[in-house]
């Protein structure tokens, strides 16, 4: 017996120490909302770097663009840019808004009031990993914000936050794998789970029968308690309907843009 | 101790590059894992315990800077650099064309062990669909990343006046035979 552990030590300890990491990483999985003060240090530490990091990026990329390259055409089309990427998101909460208005006074009940107070933060960092769909902010619990607070574009919803150290936070971004969010189709109500599939989401569990065409938009339901109703997620590319299957196959593209995420805002409102 | 400073150093550096710095001119598919790269190293060139330690060290940064719970990397990377250490006993670790078939392994079996363990442990079989295709782009990018970084390691040690580590083990390579 002895002769066998001293022959294949190095593969019984190779599987007692894998076994141990995937406990630890088992175990931590389970304490998810929670941070490690390990990982606390860590982003801790990172956040003055990551700062430091993106105005340096940020400098250098702004001189060149705007003092070597068309110093005025480059500013005012960014400033159209974002203009219009307002009035888009006004229009579409306009919609959304003037719908729920038909259907609340045909109830006679409540005004759900999306306008709640919120945090402006900027994006410094994104994930380590290639998978991961993930970004760090530049405000944490000294701010006041907590694991489950939903983060904002201003063309739609980003994410929510999983994990804050003091200055930093961390977002989930809605097209990660492990990301999903109660939806309704804006135009039939019809409801879903929208599911990050990396660049897109898939809306899931939406019945074959419902009608749902391209084009159409996916609002939050509100369900769950994350994010307020009505906030607007993406729109409807695909669509599939397979005879034998009891839900049909929704694609949609993000209504925020993954690509150019610079600026968020924070839901802070007073039921989280 | 000074080793494991060094690894530190050097896989902070390296998850600055990876979350602050690629993102804003790489794709997510075309950013290179430089951790996996600095595993794979320390275990072809550290001691059994050595190349342990320094796996676990960096697993634990690199899941600090990912959005998933503390121990996935962690034991992806151990079991990365068990491999490693195991096939370094019995494979000619110092040719420079099994370093670079190493690197495109490491990268196979990293992105399998992830799709693995998110699949099982945190029912997320959805990343698969981002993993899978993401594979070849992902390879591409890390042996292009590898032979600059081995180039860049050349480079420097030669300005230092010796050789050890990776720039050490092409060299022996291209004496003794690749």
């Amino acid at each position: 017996m002895r002769e066998l552990v001293k022959r294949y030590r190095f593969f019984l300890f190779a599987v007692i120490l894998l076994l141990m990491s995937v406990v630890l990483y088992s175990y931590n999985l389970r304490q998810k909302s929670t941070t490690t003060f390990f990982e606390r240090a860590v982003l801790t530490f990172a956040s003055p770097f990551q700062n430091g990091l993106d105005h340096l990026v940020d400098s250098i990329g702004g001189g060149w663009a705007n003092y070597l390259w068309l110093v005025d055409a480059r500013q005012r089309s960014i400033a159209l840019e974002r203009e219009n990427r307002e009035l888009k998101s006004q229009l579409r909460q306009i919609n959304e808004i003037s719908l729920q208005n038909d259907r609340l006074r045909k109830l006679l009940a409540f005004v759900d009031d999306l306008d709640k107070p919120a945090l402006p933060a900027q994006v410094i960092g994104e994930d380590a990993s290639n998978w991961s769909r993930t970004v760090i902010i530049n405000k944490g619990s000294r701010a006041g914000l907590m694991a489950g607070f939903p983060v904002v574009a201003a063309d739609g919803v980003v994410g929510r936050i999983i994990k804050t150290s003091p200055r930093s936070s961390r977002v989930l971004l809605i097209t990660d794998a492990s990301s999903a969010v109660a939806t309704l189709v804006q135009r039939t109500r019809t409801r879903g789970v929208a599911r990050g599939r990396g660049g897109d989401l898939s809306l899931e569990f939406a019945l074959r029968d419902s009608d749902i065409q391209v084009g159409d938009l996916l609002v939050t339901s509100g369900m769950g308690g994350v994010f307020p109703k009505g906030l607007p997620l993406g729109l409807v590319t695909n669509v599939e309907k397979d005879p034998f299957s009891l839900f049909q196959r929704v694609r949609s593209e993000t209504a925020a843009d993954f690509s150019h995420l610079e600026e968020v805002l924070v839901i802070v409102g007073e039921d989280h | 101790m000074r080793k494991f400073l060094f690894y530190f150093i050097l896989g902070v550096l390296f998850i600055f590059l990876q979350s602050s710095f690629f993102p804003l001119f790489l794709p997510p598919d075309l950013r290179p894992n430089l951790m996996l790269l600095l595993v794979l190293f320390a275990g072809l060139r550290e001691d059994t315990l050595g190349a342990i330690i320094t796996a676990l060290l960096l697993g634990a940064i690199q899941d600090s800077f990912s959005g998933h719970s503390l121990g996935l990397y962690v034991t992806v990377y151990l079991a990365i650099v068990l491999s490693t250490r195991f096939l370094s006993d019995q494979l000619n670790a110092e040719s420079p064309p099994l370093l670079l078939l190493m690197v495109m392994v490491g990268t196979l079996i990293q992105n399998l062990l992830v799709g693995l363990l998110l699949s099982i442990f945190a029912d997320t079989q959805t990343v698969l669909h981002i993993l899978l295709p993401a594979i070849p782009a992902q390879v591409i990018a890390n042996l292009f990343f590898s032979i600059l970084l081995v180039i860049l390691f050349l480079k420097v040690q030669r300005l230092f006046g010796y050789r050890r580590g990776l720039s050490d083990l092409i060299a022996q390579g291209k004496h003794y035979g690749a």
